[in-house]
């Protein structure tokens, strides 16, 4: 039976499509003198995974993204491409594709040239004829949607389009991994949100296992299938968006992750109080002694005046804008103000007030023994 | 009339002032002293008229001297291009002892009264100098012919390259070099298809200057030159001897010739300057 060409070709596509590499990085380290950039850092990536390495700047993220490229040499331990060692391969025989921050495009070659770079560098026996390259290159511009910018120049295009042009040349080379250092780092929110749907379509589109590095918690949780959050060299949480929303493994990933209001406390028997509530300690159940309990903004609760639950605090600001409303409130005894969100009726109805007196309650907190 | 295309000089008004000003000191400084003194030689020559003039210029001698001027020069310009790009490389890229000395060593030829860089050349590749000597056995002869002059050039022209291309390959961008070693590049590719293009401004810049100072060089080559006429006179050598045999005008015309030339020649390098900023949006 006679097939359209297309299906044909796609076909023949997926059937050539190498199986997703598995990435297994042990106890890796670095320093760069007495200062730990990586330590000890083990985690895998599985083949076909989309992994965020989230952390603050310093953090060892994108010493790591470039330990795994191979263009930082790490002192201790191993990294492994489908269990092969990769620390003794070459940068060309690792096959990285590998998106910098600034996309570090070669400016004097046109986003054509900068594309076919990959294949062009190859060795006489492995390149492609030119006609080859030329019909590789035109397909992975319609895959970045950059089709009929091949003659334009780095410096004539905008940031987004640079960074898909970034993205096609690290593609063009047939990379067993993909990693991304910030890939959204240097652009503009709207063109940000944009890209980042556009990436993950791309990821199912080509299958490759895929690390990038972030510092945007709100990035890596909504993108990636796993996220890994660093802090200091070392991983403090691995775990999929929602295992590292629901429970936070320690308190700087709840911290970290942001839009919650600390509280130093202290426990008796397991339990502490929290804004005149009683929550447990995490992991121990019998826990004596200081604690820090942690609220995210929509777990507090504006009670009403009537009912008198809670502890009472001043309202000294209203942010009515989005789906919920931010209120900033004030409590006796505290410096800094602390964010609840509350449902849009409550603000509608008038009883948000700058300067009026509420109670407010947590229906949820987590807590840490304070060691 | 007048107003209309003093306007079409003036650039769209601006908020902050001084464009006059500036303006109007640089095109003084710029008379006083340059073309003031340049224009003298052009009325100099012009005051021989035309056929007079092509006689001059078209004497055998003459001829064969300003092919030497610009020959040599652009020989040792382009020498200088390469080696000049090796010793900024060197260092910029690596740490080395005494890595200062050397830096500073390269702005001798700047500071050296070139009269003593001439006399050191002819001593070290005469036939008998320590260098010459060696040289003699395999046939090469240096000082006393077009090669001296070359080698004068070299060293005249080396620091116009280096300073040149140092500031912007301090400037490269490592990622780039990285970016081009992932995507399975050799270090030899490397260099050539990202390193160099992106330094092709600052080379050529470094280019335009070096051969400048050597069409100009004077007081180096006719220590090692030897001064043969038809073999190894340079032309500004050419424009002494006609001064001291009280041809005033077959030397202004020699002048005249050589600025032409040079002005041509540096414009042309401009050009291509502009071309590349043009395609590329690469600043020189």
């Amino acid at each position: 039976m006679p097939r359209a060409g297309g299906t044909n070709a796609t076909r023949a596509d997926e059937r050539h499509r190498p199986s997703p590499v598995r990435i297994d990085v042990e106890e890796l380290g670095k320093s760069y003198g007495s200062f730990a950039a990586l330590d000890n850092v083990s985690l895998t990536v599985k083949p076909g995974e989309l992994l965020a390495l989230l952390g603050p700047s310093g953090s060892g993220k994108t010493t790591l993204l470039r330990a795994i490229a191979g263009l930082t040499a790490t002192e201790e331990g191993t990294i492994r491409f489908d269990g092969e060692d990769a620390t003794v391969l070459s940068l060309r025989e690792r096959r990285v594709g590998f998106v910098f921050q600034q996309y570090a495009l070669f400016r004097h070659m046109t986003v054509f040239d900068n594309v076919a770079f990959g294949l062009r560098v190859r060795p006489r026996e492995e390149r492609p004829r030119a006609g080859e390259i030329a019909r590789r290159v035109r397909r992975l511009l319609e895959l970045v949607q950059l089709g009929g910018l091949e003659k334009r120049f780095p410096s004539q295009i905008s940031g987004g389009q640079r960074q898909r042009v970034a993205l096609a040349r690290a593609l063009a080379i047939e990379p067993r991994v993909l990693l991304l250092d910030e890939p959204f780092g240097a652009l503009d929110a709207k063109v940000r949100k944009e890209l980042r749907s556009w990436l993950r379509e791309l990821h199912t589109e080509t299958g490759l296992t895929t690390v990038f590095v972030t510092h945007d918690q709100e990035e890596a949780l909504e993108l990636a299938d796993r996220v890994v959050i660093m802090r200091a060299g070392r991983v403090e949480q691995i775990g999929t968006p929602s295992e590292i929303y629901d429970e936070p493994a320690t308190p700087f990933v709840c911290e970290f992750l942001g839009g919650v209001a600390r509280f130093e406390v202290t426990a008796k028997e397991g339990e502490a109080d929290v804004l005149g509530s009683l929550f447990p300690v995490e992991g121990d159940g019998d826990y004596h002694g200081p604690a820090l309990a942690y609220v995210r903004a929509h777990e507090i609760e504006i009670v009403a005046r009537e009912r008198a639950e809670g502890v009472p605090a001043v309202i000294r600001a209203v942010r009515p804008f989005g789906p919920t409303v931010t209120v900033e409130l004030s409590i006796e005894g505290r410096a800094s103000r602390i964010e609840a969100e509350v449902p849009r009726e409550l603000y509608s109805g008038g009883e948000l007030g700058i300067g009026q007196g509420v109670f407010i309650r947590a229906t949820s907190a987590r807590i840490y023994a304070a060691n | 009339m007048s107003n209309r295309s003093f306007a079409l000089l003036r650039p769209a008004p601006s908020v902050l002032p001084g464009w006059g000003f500036t303006m109007g000191l640089t095109l003084t400084w710029l008379s006083l002293i340059i073309l003031i003194p340049l224009a003298g030689v052009f009325v100099r020559s012009a005051g021989l008229g035309w056929d007079a003039f092509w006689t001059l210029a078209a004497d055998p001698r003459t001829i064969a001297a300003l092919k030497l001027s610009f020959g040599t020069a652009l020989i040792a310009a382009g020498v200088n291009v390469v080696f000049g790009f090796l010793a900024a490389w060197v260092l910029v890229r690596y740490d080395f002892p005494g890595k200062r000395l050397f830096d500073a060593a390269i702005d001798l030829p700047f500071a050296l009264p070139t009269a003593v860089a001439g006399l050191a050349f002819t001593a070290l590749y005469a036939p008998n100098g320590w260098i010459g000597s060696l040289l003699v056995p395999l046939g090469i002869k240096v000082a006393y012919t077009p090669l001296g002059i070359v080698v004068a050039l070299i060293f005249i022209g080396l620091p116009f390259v280096v300073r040149s291309v140092q500031p912007v390959l301090a400037d490269f961008d490592k990622e780039l070099e990285e970016a081009s070693a992932t995507l399975g590049a050799s270090r030899l590719q490397t260099v050539a298809r990202v390193i160099l293009p992106t330094l092709l401004p600052s080379l050529l810049t470094g280019f335009a200057l070096a051969f400048a100072r050597g069409v100009g060089e004077y007081g180096s080559i006719i220590f090692i030159a030897g001064n043969i006429p038809y073999v190894s006179e340079i032309a500004p050598l050419l424009i002494v001897i006609r001064l001291e045999e009280f041809n005033y005008a077959g030397a202004t015309a020699i002048a005249a010739i050589m600025l032409v030339i040079s002005f041509a020649l540096l414009l042309l390098i401009n050009l291509l300057q502009a071309w590349n900023h043009r395609r590329t949006g690469i600043q020189a």
